[in-house]
């Protein structure tokens, strides 16, 4: 699917996303694009919670004249939304007769959707399926694009990934692409993210794309707290999938190398036999997501909390 | 508010001596200050006054920790107060859009002095009417008071403890260098016969309080630190439970609910004297010292056979308009006169709405209007002579 | 205070907290929330009951892990919290009254009331989240931020030597001076256990990690390495090629570096109105 790009009006693209995954370069790489091709190009942006989870846009306009730096709402010839949620959230900006709507599947759930404290209590995350989605807009692909970039070896190079998606939709020469892509990259990544874009122009072009009527993974916070008892039975281990921000640090500094992130980057007692219990891994969490009891505290949790299952209440413990 | 005994103690005061009597009888316990002409005097009197009564005097290393520390103290439970002149106001204005958002009771003394920038310590001005409205950055709910005498500034500091109070306001009391250091004779109330006001505190279980809930009179009950409640206070916008946030309709209907807090109690806060205003053609509108060289002028102007009047302002922000609408009835005239290149007449001249001629009296040269000065410029508006225009001498 | 209270290893931290803010606002492998932990350990060995307790902090990643305590929290103006904290303990004494700040806060632009806290010797405890950067504000240089790093303000590398805030502290007068990491959380919390329990002006630096803008854009390592680090050679080396004065030398001082029973503010009023 191709804008046209024939018509005297600007064309629209607008990009979301959260904090972090690069929105911000993403545009800039489009802009300078633009300009590079002969257009007057605005681009404009709304930053600054970047590494607080907020919500990260960028409107760019480029045409023969352009005067408002905005777009106006159902007027966004492609909607770029590299967090799932962002995307459905911006669906009223796009064109309903012919808006191209381009996602990443990925899911970021900010920590405001975790409001609810309850146990098991569902995210304030959308739950609605990538092919429910995509039969409400004109045209649009879902794909995994930090998938594609860890498969190249890179994950941080999923928005290149994204911007091969979107180099689909607006037709300029992949060259010219590329040329803009290396001076916005360090230098060390101009290979890698070459890769990135062909890739995303490949998914796309070639069609091979997730399969999308599959049920969303269950996210973090609709995860039963985990608790693991590992050999030595003087410990309980528990962590707060929510809270777990999946930094690393208790699988680095463990000493007995008995964690593990699992697929949603969340950390587990993967080794409960080897844990000795030292409460490292607790004292050194930044999220404050992991703790540990010792048996005695083990049994009066269960005790307390009866008849909820073991350590299942934390605020019961004192 | 105040009611005056006559049993009172009668006594010669500075007007600034008068601001700290007047702020320790009003229950003031805590004072941060930093030395700046031409406003010291009141630091030095409270270093005397307040260990006499259990209080606490700290001068801090500036301007901008005085008003850190006072507003500290109140969110401790303590009536609290500063003042400073001129360059050190504008230092204050952060941390009073911080009292302002938070709703920190708190008031300000600031002894009014030439500017801009270092400009004239020593000689008078009303050069800050206008920062004392909008001095700190965005909108926000301030109450600010000029008392004309000695005497006035006593009880208006008190009452400015009972309206920061009362409202969870800062309050700023302005008055100029001239009434500052002016000695007039005080008759201080009798023991206890003030009406003193402290802010509503919560009361009941800390469960589920909610430190900014929207009450019937827009006023939360505060927290005090120790009664259990542990609450949270931030300079951010905050829902009610006290904890940021950003969400659209909640900053809207709190911030309607902190800048509705002065119109709901404009009769508590509003205040204004009229001198000879029922049957007045041309009225004077002027406050602080220069009220007082207009009173006279009015005085002269009538003994000339001119009708004319004053109205006077105590409260400059919110202005008094339901007073000043009724003062300026018969008027065919106003004459704006105060000590700067023309401020309070910006809100004149809103109220008038162009429905009436608005002359200005203005000096920015470090010396007090006179009433020669106002009576000649009365004289030339009763004959027709003068205009809007004209009047503009600063 | 050399005798320490019994550490109750059972220490929970979440009973400390406002739970239903969590997970917090910082960014994954933040220093500063292993700081926190420290911090409400630390109130809890040092025996204070948290309505007694007040927690004055300013702004920035720092000013704004008190919210997330259970307590009398003040999240205050930039640079101000010493100045609202010595107001709030003069006028009740009775609180336990603790600032949070962090380098850019309490060093460059608050820098003038630490200094004078720690001259008066106000019976504050002063606790500097020290990670070397503006966060918040997105990365820019701060007043311990080492030389040749890269800020978004330094594009060329910081040519600015660091403020070693410890040395400054005593200097100034302050009662207790004291710095620990946030690898050593034991450590930490004894220190600031210390530090509650002294009368007059503690001030504790803790060296804490920016792990996603200081450590990403300076290639510091993931922020687990960051934080093995503090002990280690990555800070230090960079520090010893700070010409004259190294900020952090190559074993970084840490524990209580500096002491004096000079009698705190409070102590000195009392006398003053007993004249």
């Amino acid at each position: 699917m191709l804008v046209n790009r024939a018509d005297s009006r600007p064309i629209n693209v607008l990009v979301v996303g959260v904090g972090g995954q690069g929105v911000i370069m993403v545009s800039k790489v489009l802009a300078q694009l633009c300009l590079e091709q002969g257009y007057e190009v605005k681009q404009s942006e709304v930053h600054g919670m970047a590494k607080r989870g907020g919500s990260v846009f960028s409107h760019i306009r480029f045409g023969a004249r352009v005067w408002s730096p905005t777009i106006p709402e159902g007027e966004a010839d492609v909607l770029l939304a590299m967090e799932w949620a962002e995307g459905l959230r911006w669906l009223p900006s796009l064109e309903p007769e012919r808006g191209i709507f381009i996602a990443d599947t990925r899911r970021i759930v900010p920590p405001f959707a975790f409001r609810n404290r309850r146990r098991g209590a569902d995210p304030a995350y959308i739950t609605t399926r990538p092919d429910e989605v995509l039969d409400r807009v004109a045209g649009g692909y879902a794909i995994d694009a930090t998938r594609e970039a860890e498969a190249l070896g890179n994950g941080r190079a999923a928005n290149t990934v994204l911007l091969g998606a979107l180099s689909t939709a607006l037709g300029f020469p992949a060259e010219d692409w590329l040329a803009v892509i290396s001076r916005f990259v360090p230098s060390k990544t101009i290979e890698t993210n070459r890769q990135a874009f062909h890739r995303g122009r490949t998914v796309i072009e070639a069609g091979d794309l997730p399969d999308l009527s599959a049920p969303p993974a269950a996210p973090a916070a609709a995860a039963p707290v985990a608790t693991a008892t590992p050999a030595t039975d003087r410990v309980t281990w528990r962590i707060e999938p929510s809270w777990c921000k999946g930094c690393n640090v208790c699988v680095t500094i463990c000493p007995e190398r008995c964690l593990a992130l699992d697929q949603r980057k969340v950390a587990v007692l993967a080794a409960p036999d080897a844990c000795t219990g030292c409460r490292l891994c607790e004292y050194l969490c930044p999220d404050l997501a992991i703790t540990v009891s010792d048996g005695a505290l083990s049994v009066a949790i269960e005790g307390a909390a009866s008849p909820q299952p073991a350590a299942a209440d934390p605020g019961s413990r004192r | 508010m105040n009611a005056i005994s006559a049993e009172g103690e009668l006594r010669i005061l500075q007007g600034n001596q008068a601001c700290a009597l007047g702020a320790v009888a009003a229950g003031c316990r805590f004072y941060a200050g930093y030395p700046i002409t031409p406003s010291s005097e009141i630091a030095e009197q409270m270093a005397r006054e307040l260990p006499k009564v259990g209080g606490v005097f700290i001068q801090m290393e500036d301007e901008i920790a005085s008003m850190g520390a006072v507003l500290g103290a109140s969110m401790g439970g303590v009536k609290a107060m500063t003042a400073t002149s001129g360059p050190g106001f504008s230092l204050k204005q952060e941390n009073l859009g911080y009292a302002a958002l938070a709703e920190v009771p708190c008031v300000v003394a600031n002894v009014m002095r030439g500017g801009p920038s270092t400009g004239m310590p020593t000689r008078p001005s009303q050069g800050d009417v206008m920062q004392a409205r909008w001095g700190t950055h965005g909108d926000h709910p301030i109450v600010v008071v000029a008392p004309a005498s000695v005497t006035e500034v006593y009880f208006e500091t008190v009452r400015a403890f009972n309206l920061a109070e009362r409202l969870r306001v800062p309050v700023v009391v302005v008055f100029d260098e001239v009434i500052g250091h002016l000695l007039e004779t005080v008759r201080l109330p009798a023991p206890g016969t003030l009406e003193l006001v402290d802010r509503p505190w919560a009361e009941g279980s800390p469960a589920n309080f909610r430190p900014y809930a929207e009450t019937p009179d827009l006023v939360p009950p505060m927290a005090r630190p120790g009664d259990g409640y542990r609450a949270h206070t931030t300079g951010l916008t905050h829902a009610d439970t006290g904890f940021p946030t950003q969400d659209p309709a909640v900053v809207e209907r709190m911030l309607q609910r902190l800048l509705g807090k002065l119109d709901h109690h404009r009769a508590l806060i509003e205040r204004a004297e009229q001198v000879a205003t029922d049957d007045a053609e041309i009225l004077v509108v002027a406050y602080g010292i220069t009220a007082r060289a207009a009173r006279r002028a009015v005085a002269l102007a009538r003994a000339r056979g001119v009708k004319a009047g004053l109205f006077r302002p105590i409260t400059l922000w919110p202005f008094p308009e339901t007073a000043f609408r009724a003062a300026a009835a018969h008027a065919s005239g106003l004459l704006v006169a105060e000590m700067n290149a023309g401020q309070l007449v910006l809100e004149i001249e809103r109220l008038v709405g162009g429905a009436k001629p608005v002359s200005r009296l203005g000096r920015i040269d470090g010396e007090p209007i006179v009433p020669a000065q106002l009576l000649a410029m009365i004289e030339r508006m009763a004959s027709g002579g003068e205009t809007a225009a004209a009047g503009r001498q600063a | 205070m050399t005798a320490m209270t019994k550490i109750d290893d059972r220490f929970d931290v979440r009973s400390w907290l406002r739970e239903a803010l969590f997970p917090h606002f910082l960014c994954p492998g933040c220093g500063h929330g292993i700081a926190l932990r420290a911090l409400v350990w630390a109130f809890h060995d040092a025996g204070i009951a948290r309505d007694r307790l007040a927690i004055v902090s300013g702004i920035g990643c720092s000013g704004r892990i008190g919210a997330y305590i259970d307590t009398n929290t003040f999240h205050v103006t930039h640079g101000r919290p010493l100045a609202y904290a010595t107001g709030l303990k003069l006028a009740r004494p009775d609180l336990e009254v603790v600032v949070i700040t962090g380098d850019g806060d309490c060093l460059a632009i608050g820098g003038n009331h630490l200094i004078h806290a720690c001259r008066r010797n106000i019976d504050l405890t002063c606790v500097m989240l020290n990670n070397e950067i503006y966060g918040m504000t997105g990365g820019q240089v701060s007043p311990t931020t080492a030389e040749d790093r890269w800020t978004t303000t330094t594009p060329a590398g910081n040519i600015e030597p660091a403020f070693d805030a410890c040395r400054l502290a005593e200097a100034a007068g302050a009662g207790l001076v004291g710095r620990e990491m946030t690898l050593h959380l034991p450590a930490l919390r004894d220190l600031l256990v210390e530090g509650l329990m002294h009368p007059g002006f503690s001030f504790i630096e803790v060296i804490s990690d920016c792990t996603e803008i200081y450590g990403r854009k300076n290639d510091l390592g993931l922020p687990a390495e960051m934080m093995l680090c503090q002990t280690g050679s990555l800070r230090p080396d960079v520090y010893t090629s700070t010409v004259d004065q190294p900020f952090r030398p190559n074993r970084l001082r840490t524990g209580v570096l500096a002491r004096s029973d000079r009698p705190g503010y409070l102590a000195r009023i009392s006398r003053v109105s007993d004249r």
